[in-house]
């Protein structure tokens, strides 16, 4: 592969995903708004297009042609940054993470994956991380004591459960010995039985559990309380730049999404008679439906109840999994 | 009449001896039921539901005079079952339309029904066809009718025209079985109910002075005007307290107020209302309402020429028809601005009342209207009641119905109505111009010789001398007669002839010659030959004397001494005296204001005539608020300060603007309530503070009283009776028909007319006109052209020509004395 | 039938009390009550629950302007007024109860002394920019003239589209041909009228 082939090859992909997921975002909050609308007797969008299918489109067309509304005391430059930030981590953290196994177009071997780093995990979960100035920077730029708010309790959240999603993919990291994804996604090509979630079940819940808070979903959507915070720091925010935001909350579902289904659910292999690529779709899919489930199943927590569960019970389950871990693979 | 203290339902009450149990429970806020009885009317006894125990024994609470001590309960276990079963009977077959009546919720029949709480209905028969009758301003729906007769009764004690009367019913009598199983009570009222009906006297059509007061004493839905029925409801009118603006009665009136209809949200009047248990009402005060002057805004160019027309002007004319507040802006204009303030007929007043203070020692009258009706003799001279101030009449027949009362009515001009009083009245249609003789008669008859003045005395005696007159008497003489009848004996059977002596009284006529006190007076006035005797029946145990004196005295070329003699009157006689002033605030007027006899070179008219024209009939050049746009206060005949209120609001420019534009400061105009002049008897009340209304006994709690400031008297007497005075020939008399007084009752919708000239059905027949016939009434100071039309209240030869329209010019024309020589030619 | 039984709407009250355990204040006791509420597995009902109602797909939703629900007969949309059913005169016969009850004062009437003689409403609006849809108006209805009908949607570009008078008259030939329904709401008689009214004796 020459440079020039590989820089054309990683542009197309950046393009490609770049396309793919800001369409997929869109089309999540269609798929959200029917699920939950299923599940609550209702139908959800349904005038326009067939089933409100084109209810995206409308809904893109108003964001993009909204006015673009800055508040008189804000800090200008950051709060106009802040979205782009939100939206620009989640699409880097997709860089690292090989979406479907290797396949050939055009007689072309095409990597799923826009830049195979050997420490892909962590870049993931840094780049991720990082996506919390986002809230932070919107909060406290807007000039508006809910945006405020809601800044503050990103950041106490974020940080809390950063500790507890790494610790908690640790054990299987420690199992597999890379933290390149597709190494551990090859770990378990043995099948079904081979899947990672069979020896670290204690380890995936947590895994899960730290996801939602990172995605701010449901239960543990607190930054952007309604019933407390109006909207917190996003309140001040209106048109494309809200739109940004809420491209960069769906990424990351997805991303996450990848994440758990490389890590713990034997991604890409194939799955009995189901081809890999089919198979990790299938399995991401599942895991996005779980968002939504969950969101129409569950209630929120408190924030106080948010941080009781995180220092004082899944991070000493997280850490005692990983003991118990090492003891195993030491014997 | 002394004071007793009487128990009603344990309540100590005060009374007084005689009074009514009902009228004494009344005032002293007891609730008894009663629909036929009328204050100050006599008791009916129609409807019986007013049934009380007194002393243990049932009787009707408005017809039971109370006694010392009485113990008086107002419902029993019986009376609650008499009272029951009357409700029952007046809701027999009385029609379900409370939806449409125009009571709307107003109704007595309504009230009682729900207050003896009859659910239920235990009787029935069976219903005669009621035909709805149209009579003209009124209309009646018998349908409605339950008979509690109170129109019938208002029409006859208070009004006096009687023109009311129960008819037969038709129809099928009551099951006699009835009278066991009804409560006794309530099979009498029933069984005179099923009788009766309400008609007039005159057959279909209703002829009477339209008074209306019918309308407003019926308890249903029966009698009410023509023009306001089914036009809306009770409960969204909205009532507003005034007085009313006609003539100086003042009475107390609510005017009703809502919006004109739904595509105009501008309030308009739908109706007078009166307290009617105690204030009644004429048909000008009741049907004469909408006379506001409606103008779209402030003409700002028309109020500039107003205040150019000021500065130029030296004499401001105006009428009586303003208020006090207005009477005072125009006085502080002239102590401002040198005006010379002009109304002519204010002035006469003034000058009269001036002569009157001369002789009576005080500047006001004793008596007022509520005296009128309390009194059990009254004399009215040179006044036409029932169009210069029907009020007064109303008492001066009360007085006759209700108080056993006599009266003397002088006038030139025939009264039917006055006449119709009753047979204890003596009209005197004496010639115009010789009312002094009835002032002195009246001092003959009644003045106390020591008081008067000796030469007064020594005239009065030089009309008297002895004469000698055969009468024609009935004694009775003892006669003894033999008479021989046929006797049964009882226990024999047999007959036989007895012989008697019987001594009987029998009567017998004797004419024998008898000195007499001939007095030339009665001559002087073609007093009838049997007045004297039938002075002396009339004045038999009276006790209270009032006299009422019109505009005929004070329009008079003799009002001088006319003032003078009613002066004496006041001092030297028992008599409570009442002047009737001669539009709505004279008295007010010539108290207020230093009238000025002349009138300069440009004259600015308010609501008179003028160079420059504020007008409240909407006229002028500029227009002013009609008397029911303003507030204010007048100044009535019964010397009280009666506040009103605007009925309608009033968009363009107020004296009081002009007034401040010319140099005065004052926001509002009854600011200058308070300062109405103290010296005049005055006193300085807020507006605000005036109050209006009357208690549940009757008395009249309106503004305030002004006081009489004494004069000290001086001893000249009064001059002799001219008796060349005295006009012979045809005679035009300046007075108003019934329902008319100035333009404002002429511009109101119901009364609407043209000016005409009035005269009696047989002066018609002499002169050889038709009604409608155009004639040219020529008198010495001009002349005018009139359609004839037939007064029905007025007898002999007498014309009137009105004065409520200003265009005949009959103020100016009359304006030496209300009687003038006339040639009445055929156009 | 005295007024407290008419007063009297038949609800029971039937409130039922939620005994409520106080929170654990020991820690032992509060991680007790984690490890309770996480095993029961309510959670996981929750997710069953929605998770049925989505695979049942039983929906509930009204496209409005499609599709309509069916409306109470007692629903109290824009008013009627009714006609007589023979003669096909209207029913109202001015009394103002409508007018005066109306708590909104938006009724407004104007009437006269017909040739009839007879109260006759010469004009009638309702203004329904202001009408709050209370029903008294039909209520209190003497005649079951004014009436609440089912037309619910009167969004309008002017208010004087509110007061249209002839929009809620029965038309004549719409009363021809027998659409006119009576009233079921207030006002109207009851079921038992006869049984509750005592009758007034007649004498033929």
């Amino acid at each position: 592969m020459t440079l020039t082939e590989f820089v054309i090859s990683t542009i197309v992909k950046i393009l490609v995903v770049l396309g793919i997921f800001s369409a997929l975002a869109g089309f999540g909050t269609y798929l959200e708004r029917k699920i939950l609308a299923f599940m609550q007797r209702r139908l959800g969008p349904m005038h326009v297009g067939p089933y409100g299918l084109l209810q995206v489109l409308a809904d893109g067309i108003k964001l993009f042609t909204k006015e673009d509304i800055i508040p008189q005391n804000s800090v200008k430059p950051i709060f106009m940054i802040a979205p782009i930030i939100g939206a620009a981590t989640a699409f880097i953290a997709l860089a690292a993470v090989p979406l479907l196994p290797e396949f050939e177009i055009f007689g072309i071997t095409v990597h799923p994956i826009i830049s195979d780093v050997n420490v892909g995990v962590l870049f993931v979960l840094g780049v991720m991380a990082s996506g919390l100035y986002a809230p932070l920077l919107a909060g406290m730029a807007s000039a508006n004591k809910w945006g405020l708010l809601g800044a503050a309790r990103t950041v106490i959240q974020l940080l809390s459960y950063e500790v507890v999603t790494g610790l908690s993919i640790m054990a299987p990291l420690m199992m597999v010995g890379s933290l390149s994804l597709i190494d551990i996604n090859n770990y378990q090509s043995g099948g079904f039985a081979d899947w990672i979630i069979w020896t670290q079940p204690v380890a995936f819940v947590l895994f899960l559990i730290a996801g939602f808070a990172e995605t701010n979903r449901t239960p543990f959507d607190l930054l952007e309380h309604e019933a407390e915070i109006v909207s917190g720091y996003a309140t001040e925010y209106s048109g494309m730049r809200w739109g940004m935001f809420f491209i960069g909350e769906y990424t990351n579902m997805i991303t996450l999404a990848f994440l758990a289904s490389l890590i713990f659910l034997g991604g890409f292999n194939d799955w009995g008679f189901i081809p890999g690529a089919l198979a990790i779709i299938l399995k991401v899919s599942f895991l996005f439906f779980f968002f939504l489930w969950t969101r129409a199943a569950w209630p929120h927590v408190r924030p106080d109840q948010l941080m009781w569960l995180c220092w004082k019970v899944l991070l000493p389950l997280a850490v005692v999994n990983i003991v118990i871990t090492g003891l195993v693979l030491m014997i | 009449m002394s004071e007793i203290t009487i128990k009603i339902d344990g309540k100590e009450c005060k009374a007084e001896e005689g009074e009514f149990i009902l009228n004494v429970a009344r005032a002293n806020g007891i609730f008894i039921p009663a629909i036929c009885y009328l204050t100050r009317c006599s008791p009916t006894l129609a409807c019986r539901i007013c049934l009380v125990e007194a002393d243990g024994k049932q009787v009707y609470a408005c017809n039971a005079k109370s006694k010392d001590g009485m113990e008086v309960t107002t419902l029993t276990e019986n009376i609650a079952e008499e009272r029951r079963a009357i409700m029952e009977v007046y809701d027999v077959n009385h029609p379900l339309q409370c939806g449409v009546c125009d009571q709307s919720g107003e109704c007595e029949l309504q009230n009682y029904t729900l207050e003896m709480g009859v659910d239920e209905q235990h009787y029935a028969i069976k219903d005669v066809p009621r035909e709805a009758k149209d009579w003209g301003l009124m209309h009646y729906d018998p349908g409605l009718c339950i008979v509690c007769e109170r129109c019938v009764t208002v029409c006859k004690d208070m009004i006096g025209d009687a023109a009311l009367k129960t008819v037969p019913r038709g129809g099928e009598a009551l099951d006699k079985s009835l009278k066991e199983s009804m409560p006794k009570d309530a099979y009498a009222m029933w069984n005179k109910l099923n009788k009766s009906l309400i008609g007039t006297v005159t057959g279909d059509t209703l002829e009477c002075t339209d008074c209306g007061e019918c309308i407003a004493v019926c308890p249903v839905g029966a009698l009410v005007s023509s023009d306001f029925q089914y036009t809306s409801n009770a409960w969204e009118l909205n009532s507003i307290p005034a007085a009313c603006a006609h003539c100086s009665a003042g009475c107390h009136l609510y005017y009703d107020v809502k919006h004109t209809s739904i595509d105009n949200p501008e309030p308009r009047i739908y109706r007078v209302k009166n307290e009617w248990n105690y204030v009644s009402l004429c048909g000008a005060g009741r049907f004469g309402y909408d006379f506001e002057n409606r103008v779209e805004g402030k003409d700002e160019e028309a109020f500039k020429r107003a205040v150019e027309a000021f500065e130029k002007a030296d004499t401001i004319r105006f009428s009586s028809t303003i208020t006090n507040e207005e009477a005072l802006i125009l006085q502080r204009l002239k102590e401002k601005r040198g005006y010379r303030l002009v109304n002519e007929e204010a002035n006469r007043f003034r000058k009269f009342m001036e002569s009157f203070s001369k002789t009576a020692g005080t500047t006001l009258w004793s008596g007022d209207l509520k005296s009128v009706h309390n009194s059990d003799f009254v004399v009215s001279i040179g006044s036409q009641l029932k169009s210069d101030n029907p009020r007064a009449r109303f008492a001066f027949n009360n007085a006759i119905k209700m108080n056993k009362g006599a009266g003397l009515y002088f006038h030139p001009v025939k009264d039917p109505v006055v006449e119709g009083f009753g047979k204890n009245l003596l009209c005197i249609n004496h010639k115009p111009g010789l009312e002094e003789a009835a002032m002195y008669l009246i001092l003959d008859l009644f003045g106390e010789k020591e008081a008067m003045p000796k030469e007064v005395v020594e005239y009065l005696d030089s009309f008297h001398s002895k004469g000698t007159k055969t009468v024609e008497e009935t004694i009775k003489e003892k006669v003894t007669e033999t008479v021989t009848k046929t006797v049964k004996d009882e226990e024999t059977g047999e007959e036989r002839e007895v012989t008697e002596e019987v001594t009987k009284m029998v009567p017998k006529k004797v004419t024998k010659e008898v000195e007499v006190d001939l007095n030339r007076l009665l001559d002087i006035l073609e007093a009838p030959e049997d007045f004297s005797d039938r002075m002396v029946k009339m004045l038999a145990k009276k006790e209270k004397f009032s006299i009422i004196l019109g505009e005929d005295l004070f329009c008079h070329p003799r009002s001088e001494n006319l003032a003078r003699l009613a002066g004496l009157i006041q001092r030297c006689t028992d008599f409570d005296v009442v002047i009737l002033p001669s539009k709505t605030n004279t008295l007010g007027v010539s108290l207020i204001c230093d009238l000025d006899d002349e009138a300069g070179e440009y004259v600015v008219g308010y609501n008179a005539e003028g160079d420059f024209v504020l007008s409240a009939s909407g006229d002028g050049d500029l227009d002013m608020p009609a008397l029911n746009q303003q507030e204010g206060t007048f100044t009535n005949v019964d010397k009280r300060v009666v506040p009103t209120n605007a009925a309608l609001g009033y968009r363009g420019y107020l004296l009081n603007d002009l007034a401040n534009a010319l140099g005065l400061k004052a926001e509002l105009t009854i600011e200058y309530t308070a300062a109405l002049p103290e010296a005049k008897g005055y006193k300085s009340f807020e507006f605000d503070d005036l109050p209006n209304r009357y208690t549940n006994s009757g008395e009249e709690i309106r503004g305030y009283r002004i006081t009489a400031q004494s004069v000290e008297p001086d001893e000249a007497g009064a001059s002799h009776i001219d008796e060349s005075a005295a006009m012979d020939g045809d005679v035009a008399y300046r007075c108003n028909p019934v329902l008319q007084f100035n333009e404002f009752t002429k511009k109101s919708h119901e009364l609407e007319t043209e000016a005409k000239l009035y005269l009696s059905a047989e002066r018609l027949e002499s002169l050889g006109v038709e009604e409608g016939d155009r004639v040219r009434v020529v008198l010495p100071e001009g002349g005018v052209e009139l359609a004839v039309e037939v007064d029905k209240f007025i007898g002999g030869d007498i014309v009137m020509v009105p004065d409520f329209d200003p265009k005949v010019g009959a103020e100016r024309i009359f304006a030496s004395n209300r009687y003038q020589n006339v040639t009445i030619e055929k156009v | 039938m005295s007024l407290e039984q008419f007063k009297d709407r038949n609800v029971t009250q039937n409130y039922k009390f939620i005994p409520v355990d106080k929170p654990p204040v020991a820690p032992m006791d509060k991680f007790k009550q984690v490890v309770k509420r996480t095993f029961r597995g309510e959670l996981f009902v929750g997710l069953w629950v929605v998770f049925r109602e989505m695979v049942k797909f039983n929906i509930h939703t009204v496209q409005y302007p499609k599709e309509k629900l069916p409306i109470s007969p007692r629903y109290r949309a824009v008013h009627k007024l009714y006609r007589l059913l023979e003669s096909g005169y209207e029913r109202c016969i001015g009394c103002g109860l409508c007018e005066k009850i109306c708590i909104a004062n938006c009724i407004r009437m104007d009437t006269r002394y017909d040739e009839n003689q007879r109260k006759e409403v010469t004009e009638y609006t309702i203004n329904l920019g202001r009408c709050i849809f209370c029903g008294y108006c039909a209520e209190v209805c003497p005649e079951l003239a004014i009436v609440h009908g089912g037309r619910y949607e009167n969004a309008s570009e002017q208010r004087a589209h509110f007061v249209l008078r002839d929009d809620i008259l029965t038309p004549l030939d719409f009363l021809k041909e027998g659409k006119q329904e009576e009233f079921p709401g207030f006002g109207a008689v009851s079921p038992n009228a006869d049984e509750r009214i005592k009758k007034t004796p007649l004498a033929y």
